[in-house]
């Protein structure tokens, strides 16, 4: 259990330790504007205007959020959506990790209502980025009996969603935080993962990139092997004599991308 | 002595037609002279090879004018049923959750009222569902109007019809569709109107003796500025109602009842909607009878979700639904 920078003598549990990341992505940060059915959950406002959200109920919204998610028995019937950019890759890496289906981007109208599309589908959960700009599915899934969870900002209309978690929706950093959160405690109550483990999958994985931010890193990614190919093979020449290592590193081993041009070199 | 009876006004008239019997077998028309005809016989076909000539003894009158759409409408005859389809097939084919009448699946849901449809709020999406669960509807054609748009070249004339379905026993359904043909209109309407079948409760108005004849309570249904409240009646009342309410109810199901409008009633669509929202209400009202706290049963959603996971087999159907790009 990591202590936080020794400020906090005892460790934090984990409810303390996911608090302290939703704080850091700014989660409870609210707008200036407040609707009247978010203000249970608001904390105060400050000085600027800003609500704050307190994110105590945040946690325990996400919980219950989780254990409906867990209740229902096939995974594939529930629907993550975003329209937003900010929330489409936590809502892809969410559907990867829990089996759920996800929707990136437009949200065609009758998917949910017209038989005779082809991408009509009848799930029995819907989760949502935001009740203001996937409001399209909202309407939909009131006409389906479909259940709907939502990450309501304090300025969001909640009518037709069930259950509301509230939460800052503007931030990418926020979306992936909440997502991230909210597939582990699935994981857990699952029993995938064991309870009070850290989960091995970072929560970057689900923020949002740009697409040059996506190509820089990618770049990074292919460069990095080069050097990551030549120390393993040291790490593993290193078992039998740290002297062989080097007459041998140009010969490479198996299947790294960024090798290819190296393997050419040594074939020619 | 003459084939057929004459009545002649003048003896000369008599005198032109005495030699010449009349062509065998000729259906008599409707308002020929009433003593030697046999009762049995249809009234004549609309005449198809022009407008309908005037009986040679009925006096000539001076020629009323007949507005051009008018006279149009009535060469073209009166309207006649449009011919069904033999969808459903008899028997056979189980429906499915709500949107596909799906073969019977091992073990899964099977539907053989409406009520279970309306107890877990599923939507029915395709009439054939509606005519296999609810046997006995019946449809009535409340009316037909035209309705016109203008456009640069004249008006653009469509027909709106009004159909009431139901099986006499607490189902209605009511369809409104506009379409260029009035037959198109008339069958899109029966269709939407087994879409919107709901249920109607019937109560009591005093004792509880026999079956329910009545609405449970004073219910008000509203459209536009059409408002219809009705009135539990005692047994033996009959439906105390305008006509075109009276048709909905009867094919509602409910025999006694006091009815009292208000607004325009004078425009059938609201008026017909109203006392279908009307009758939509008395299912929504809490009485003492609802007190007693529900046991939930399981959505079919859920009871079958294993069933459900499974891909379907190929569906053998008459006509494959199409399925839209999207």
């Amino acid at each position: 259990m990591a202590a936080a920078a020794g400020e906090a003598p005892r460790a934090l549990s984990q409810k303390e330790q996911d608090i302290q990341m939703m704080l850091a992505a700014d989660v409870h940060l609210g707008t200036k504007n407040c609707d009247f059915q978010m203000e249970r959950y608001a904390y105060k406002r400050r000085s600027d205007g800003i609500y704050i959200i307190n994110l105590g109920k945040t946690w325990e919204k996400l919980q219950l959020a989780a254990r409906v998610i867990v209740a229902i028995e096939n995974p594939q019937d529930i629907i993550v959506q975003s329209a937003r950019p900010y929330g489409q890759r936590a809502v892809l890496k969410f559907a990867q990790h829990t089996g759920a289906n996800a929707i990136a981007g437009r949200h065609t109208p009758g998917t949910f209502t017209n038989q005779m599309q082809t991408s009509f589908s009848e799930p029995r959960l819907l989760i949502l980025t935001d009740p203001r700009t996937d409001h399209q599915p909202i309407k939909e899934s009131a006409l389906g009996n479909i259940p709907t969870i939502a990450f309501c900002d304090t300025d969001s209309p909640m009518r037709y969603v069930d259950i509301g978690i509230p939460a800052n929706n503007k931030g990418r950093n926020s979306i992936g935080c909440l997502y991230w959160l909210l597939a582990r405690m699935v994981l857990q109550m699952r029993g995938t993962i064991l309870p009070g483990h850290k989960w091995d999958v970072m929560v970057d994985l689900f923020f949002y990139r740009d697409p040059e931010e996506a190509k820089e890193q990618e770049d990074e990614a292919a460069g990095a092997p080069e050097y990551a190919a030549i120390t393993d093979y040291g790490a593993a020449a290193g078992q039998w004599g740290g002297d062989q290592w080097t007459s041998d590193a140009p010969a490479p081993p198996p299947v790294t991308g960024g090798e290819w041009p190296m393997a050419e070199v040594a074939s020619l | 002595p003459p084939a057929r009876p004459l009545i002649c006004t003048t003896p000369s008239r008599a005198a032109l037609f005495h030699p010449s019997p009349p062509p065998a077998p000729q259906p008599p028309s409707p308002r020929s002279p009433p003593s030697e005809l046999p009762a049995h016989n249809p009234p004549p076909p609309p005449n198809h090879g022009g407008p309908r000539r005037r009986a040679w003894w009925r006096p000539r009158r001076r020629a009323r004018r007949v507005r051009p759409r008018l006279r149009a409408r009535r060469a073209r005859g009166p309207w006649r049923a449009p011919r069904r389809s033999s969808w459903p097939p008899p028997g056979g084919g189980e429906v499915g959750a709500r949107h596909q009448a799906r073969p019977p699946r091992q073990g899964g849901p099977r539907f053989t009222k409406m009520e279970e449809l309306y107890l877990h709020s599923l939507p029915i999406k395709e009439h054939q569902i509606v005519e296999q669960l609810c046997p006995g509807l019946k449809d009535e054609v409340m009316k037909i109007t035209p309705v016109q748009k203008q456009t640069r070249a004249g008006q653009r004339t469509r027909f709106k019809a009004f159909v009431v379905v139901g099986d006499s026993n607490g189902h209605v359904g009511l369809g409104v569709k506009c379409a260029k043909e009035v037959a198109t209109a008339i069958r899109g309407a029966i269709i939407l109107a087994k879409l919107s079948i709901v249920p109607v409760r019937r109560g009591y108005w005093g004792n509880k003796i026999g079956l329910p004849h009545t609405v449970p309570c004073k219910v008000t249904g509203k459209c536009g500025s059409v408002t219809v409240r009705m009135v539990p009646a005692p047994r033996g009342s009959g439906i105390v109602a305008a006509r075109v309410p009276k048709k909905v109810l009867q094919f509602a199901g409910i025999d006694d009842v006091f009815t009292s409008s208000r607004g325009s009633t004078k425009t059938l669509g609201n008026f017909v909607k109203a006392t279908f929202d009307c009758l939509m209400k008395t299912y929504g009202f809490l009485t003492p009878d609802f007190w007693r706290e529900t046991t939930f049963t399981k959505a079919p959603y859920q009871e079958f979700t294993d069933i459900l996971a499974k891909p379907t087999k190929a569906l053998m159907l008459d006509a494959p639904a199409e399925k839209i790009e999207a």
